[in-house]
């Protein structure tokens, strides 16, 4: 039994990774049809911005997340205002190829500027560990799951109940009519990609937080995360941190039960579960869990 | 080709050569300069590794040439008929393991191998294009790219074919009777191995490239087309629309198979190191850069991206601030200084010339065509 | 232009020369003991030297400090005036991003511009330039501790392989470190060949002493969470432990076994260590639990001259050098390669085959206790070191690591036999 929760837990944490980034992804594919390739770029900038203020600058932690926040949310609009505004109605094909294209350059230049090596994150964190009831669970992965669902709540409130959080929702749902209604299309995507990078950078922190440090590897998390958007449906928030639990657990629950239950399917086979279980939904639902039925089948 | 026949003499010769007729727009090589540069282009193909004997030209040109055919397949699916496959590198993968075992272990010729490589791709390809060929667009993309992970736990783990992490060798020997190609003599001439596998993957290239055009003139091209700009529309004026996607995937998956089969047979030595979602991206990054939906944009593209990184290195010590070796000074290396070019590439290609370099070289055309009047 | 006309004519030379079938560049000038003569890579006064490494992309943090490592003992040596105290050594450096197809083409690049290749870096890398390096006959110096290497004639290792690291280590284990073989001993290994490699090892130990591996745990490097594979060990009742990994999954992954209060004996392979970790927040789990096998000494350790002479050496030419292990490789590696060098101007024949029969005809090479002597030769002849240090962590060092059991042999790990692979 506590193998069983120790597993629940590491998922729950590990899921609330997935849910930020995957929440990033929703945000913009909801506001402007664009799938985020560069997410990855942004966690990884995130971080390190993170790491610069907490470490050479040695700012409290607490501060240094907000403004390594604030200052991915900046590059975040900025990307969008010089790069993606240009691509307004062009085919998501070449949207998507930006965007990768867009990885390509963040990558090298935080290596050019933070070098390859492992840096550690100063942060209160690191592997202390709290007794609940005779589990032991890290401090870290507690307030990645906490943080994450308070992010996740104020994010909901900010959408239902903000000018701009309606104004956000008008333009996904028609931007002709919101656009006829006022609503600055232009402020909407710029938010949007904003906010994206914001939880981005949020989740490349938490991440960096833990005795891994940071390298510049960490950008890959942001691929895991896309069975997590898919799987909850690619225009649902809450699908998406649906998505990210799920996928969390059920990586969890796969590697801690590798030898008993899956030793036929391979070493290391809990890393592909997460795009398993995507196809598997996709198959049955091909607009994932919670995601608006578009999908025409001819 | 026949199909200026008639039309001509009856209309009266124009002074310009317009396309004036349905047969016209089918010919493969209309103009008659197009045959001039057909001529020319296989000409430099033949002559050109004789001229440049240089090892690392001539293999950075074999890449190119083995990437441009993987790249035409990858323009068929995505270029003509709009499917976004993030899994292009799944199939190439597939197609060098076949090489390997028919090739290598069975030690068949390599027609055989070749073919048999197409073969497992367009298998694979048919068993997967269905399922994923019910989802549209990013969906599609992504579960694509789902291919990609699931494939490379499978080279990890099925040792008896893909060798494991330590990958396999690849003896699939480039030999068709009596030739062998790793190795020519042609009248007391000996040539090399790079020489004997220009010869064989660009006719390869050109042999594919009129198979594809062939393809695409016709009507299954222009079914696809019709499915690209609109899937609904194309199955009102009776497009099976939902069959050329599966017959799309099928095609481009034997092709990438069959340059993921030369990839082997040239590099004699592959592992799931090579068959990375970067590929992928780097497959799609050239048919953007070429040009989507052409044939010649593939190929145009494949050279452009295989050689640029090689034409960076060449000329960087003359860009300042950069670093040319390991701990020298300079704010970037050169190194990560490819990198991001090749990123700042492909999205400056798509802002500003999104048609591609093959757009560029048919705004040069049309140019001159009709010149002296711009329009 | 003029560079490229040049290399083009040189490369065209070259096509022809080995178009020309038997009469290859011989004018390299035999086995006579003069000067030798001016040939691909040398042009009678500085010896070029190829290095194929990604110095971009995630491995480059491997590639930048081995690299280095490989410059700093040139520099060094070309202060003292070079190669058999004449000849200048210079590198040229190519980034391979550890792709093969881009290895192989900057393989072709600067293949006629060298004598040999004093780095290739990766086991996939160095299986894809393999087969052009016979063909060639182009000696060149892997840079991983790949048991696959010993017997290649084209290839020059440096090092106890990996299988040895990780016999010694048990060999350790129940000795100083008063285990028995009725210990439950796993493994956590990383899905690749560097990852078996330490399996083998293991596996070649327990056949030996007499044990049983009682888990075996694999992850991908780059894994966020790894408490499925440390709840799985636990589960297990593994009292040791053997760690293949690199650095970032190794921190990530003793955290969590500190988090879940795992404390098995770890033994951690060389390269699952960095420096930096003596500094985390891992660092006093480490210290209880963690021993480093590796080879050598500890960073700055006056006792040991080559270390000495290495960190002084570091200090002159790289002064921002951070201590590495992969720096202190590359250091290594460079010396065998000058080994080679060295005996092929007494050979004075600097050409391919020059190179190759020297590195034939190479005796014991000393590394003044960086790393065992390696017994070179003709391949089947090749012993390379069987001896391993044991460290344990201790942040008052500049790496730190603090030797517990300096340079020892086992027997088993003598006994392990290297095969001649299948490539």
């Amino acid at each position: 039994m506590t193998t069983f929760l120790t597993n629940v837990f590491a998922g729950l944490a590990l899921g609330s990774t997935y849910a930020l980034v995957a929440l990033g992804f929703v945000v913009i594919y909801k506001s402007t049809g664009v799938i985020n390739f560069a997410q990855g770029g942004l966690l990884a900038l995130g971080a390190y911005l993170g790491y610069t203020f907490a470490d050479n600058l040695a700012i409290a932690f607490a501060v240094s997340i907000l403004l390594a926040c604030a200052a991915a949310a900046i590059v975040g609009a900025s990307v969008e205002r010089l790069v993606l505004r240009r691509m307004v109605g062009q085919p998501p094909f070449a949207v998507i190829m930006i965007t990768i294209g867009l990885l390509f350059v963040i990558e090298p230049l935080i290596t050019a500027i933070w070098g390859f090596d492992n840096l550690p994150l100063a942060n209160p964190w690191n592997i202390q560990t709290v007794e609940v009831g005779g589990l032991v669970l890290g401090v870290r992965d507690l307030w990645t799951i906490g943080i994450t669902a308070a992010v996740v709540v104020a994010f909901f409130l900010f959408f239902r109940y903000t000018r701009m959080g309606l104004a956000m929702r008008a333009t996904a749902f028609d931007p002709e009519a919101a656009l006829a209604q006022g609503i600055s299309a232009r402020r909407v995507y710029a938010t949007s990609w904003a906010i994206a990078a914001a939880l981005a950078a949020l989740a490349g922190i938490t991440l960096a937080a833990g005795p891994g440090g940071l390298s510049p590897s960490i950008s890959f998390i942001a691929l895991a995360a896309f069975p997590a958007m898919i799987l909850g449906g690619l225009d649902s928030p809450a699908g998406a941190v649906l998505g990210g639990v799920i996928i969390g657990l059920a990586e969890a629950l796969t590697r801690g039960y590798q030898d008993q239950l899956f030793s036929w399917a391979g070493a290391n086979v809990s890393l592909i579960v997460p795009y398993l279980l995507m196809i598997v939904i996709l198959l049955i639902r091909p607009y994932g869990l919670l995601g608006t039925k578009d999908v025409r089948r001819i | 080709m026949s199909g200026a026949r008639g039309t001509n003499r009856a209309q009266g010769k124009p002074h310009r050569n317009l396309v004036r007729s349905y047969e016209q727009d089918l010919r493969l090589f209309g103009s008659p300069m197009s045959k001039v540069g057909l001529g020319l282009m296989l000409a430099t193909l033949l002559v050109l590794p004789t001229v440049v004997r240089d090892d690392f030209w001539l293999s950075v040109l074999i890449y190119s040439g083995i990437t441009a055919i993987g790249a035409i397949g990858l323009n068929l699916l995505t270029g003509y008929c709009g499917q976004i496959s993030l899994g292009h590198a799944f199939f190439i993968g597939a197609g060098a393991y076949a090489a390997a075992v028919v090739g290598g272990d069975l030690g068949l010729p390599l027609p055989v191998w070749l073919l048999a490589s197409a073969a497992i791709g367009a298998v694979l390809g048919g068993l997967i294009g269905p399922f994923a060929l019910r989802l549209r667009g990013h969906y599609l993309a992504i579960v694509t790219l789902g291919l990609i992970f699931i494939g490379e736990h499978l080279w990890r783990n099925l040792r008896d074919v893909t060798g494991g992490n330590n990958g396999t060798s690849v003896g699939a020997e480039a030999t068709v009777g009596p030739v062998d190609l790793g190795a020519l003599e042609l009248a007391g001439e000996n040539y090399s191995r790079n020489q004997g596998y220009f010869w064989l993957v660009w006719a390869l290239v050109a042999i594919i490239a009129l198979l594809a055009k062939n393809l695409v003139r016709t009507r299954p091209g222009r079914a696809l087309r019709a499915v690209r700009d609109h899937d609904q529309a194309a199955e009102v004026i009776g497009v099976r629309a939902g069959r050329y996607k599966i017959g799309a995937f099928v095609v481009s998956s034997a092709i990438a198979a069959m340059a993921g089969a030369l990839f082997g047979s040239y590099q004699q030595h592959v592992s799931p190191d090579d068959w990375t979602l970067l590929l992928s991206i780097q497959y799609i990054a050239i048919i953007i850069v070429g040009g989507l939906g052409t044939i010649f944009g593939a190929i145009l593209g494949a050279i452009f991206v295989g050689a640029l990184p090689a034409l960076i290195d060449e000329y960087s010590s003359a860009i300042p601030g950069v670093a040319t070796e390991a701990g020298g000074d300079g704010f970037i290396s050169v190194f990560a200084l490819n990198q991001a070019i090749f990123g700042l590439l492909i999205v400056l290609f798509l802002v500003f010339e999104p048609r591609g370099l093959a757009g560029i070289w048919f705004r040069v055309k049309a140019y001159f065509k009709a010149w002296p009047f711009s329009y | 232009m003029t560079r490229k006309i040049a290399a083009l004519a040189l490369g065209l030379t070259l096509v022809l020369a080995a178009c020309g079938g038997a009469g290859e560049d011989d004018d390299g000038g035999g086995g006579s003991a003069g000067a030798p003569g001016n040939t691909a890579g040398f042009d009678g006064k500085t010896i070029k030297l190829g290095v194929l490494t990604p110095l971009s992309g995630t491995v480059a943090v491997i590639g930048q400090p081995l690299t280095a490592g490989n410059e700093v003992w040139f520099e060094a040596l070309n202060a003292k005036g070079g190669v058999a105290g004449k000849y200048k050594v210079e590198l040229v450096q190519e980034d391979t991003q550890y792709k093969t197809d881009i290895a192989v083409q900057k393989y072709n690049k600067i293949k006629s511009d060298v004598v040999a290749f004093t780095q290739v870096l990766g086991t996939a890398p160095t299986l894809a330039v393999l087969p052009q390096l016979k063909t060639d006959k182009i000696l060149a110096a892997p840079a991983s501790l790949d048991a696959l290497w010993v017997r290649e004639e084209n290839l020059l290792p440096v090092g106890g392989p990996y299988q040895v690291q990780a016999i010694n280590a048990m060999e350790y284990h129940f000795t100083d470190g008063g285990g028995t073989t009725s210990d439950r001993i796993c493994t956590m290994i990383q899905d690749d060949v560097y990852g078996e490699a330490g399996q083998q090892g293991i596996d070649f130990a327990a056949e030996k002493y007499g044990f049983t591996v009682t888990n075996t745990q694999k992850f991908k490097v780059g894994t966020e969470n790894y408490a499925g594979q440390i709840g799985a060990l636990a589960g297990a009742g593994c009292q040791v432990v053997f760690l293949v990994a690199t650095p970032s999954d190794a921190a990530k992954i003793w955290g969590t076994a500190a988090q879940a209060r795992f404390a098995p004996q770890w033994f951690g392979q060389s390269p699952s260590y960095t420096g930096a970790l003596a500094k985390s927040a891992v660092a006093p789990y480490m210290q209880q639990s963690v021993l480093i096998v590796s080879e050598g000494t500890e960073w700055g350790d006056n006792s040991v001259p080559g270390m000495t002479q290495m960190v002084a050496d570091a200090t002159q030419y790289a002064s921002d050098q951070e201590p590495d292990y992969y720096f202190a490789f590359g250091y290594n590696q460079a010396r065998a390669m000058t080994a080679v060098l060295e005996k092929a101007v007494e050979l004075g024949d600097l050409s391919r085959e020059g190179i190759l029969r020297a590195s034939n005809e190479l005796d014991t090479v000393t590394f003044d206790g960086l790393t065992g002597d390696y017994r070179y030769g003709a391949t089947e002849d090749r012993n390379p070191p069987r001896s391993s240090t044991v460290f344990k962590v201790d942040p008052s060092k500049p790496f730190g690591l603090a030797k517990v059991k300096y340079n020892f042999s086992s027997d088993a790990a003598k006994e392990f036999e290297f095969k001649k692979a299948d490539l």
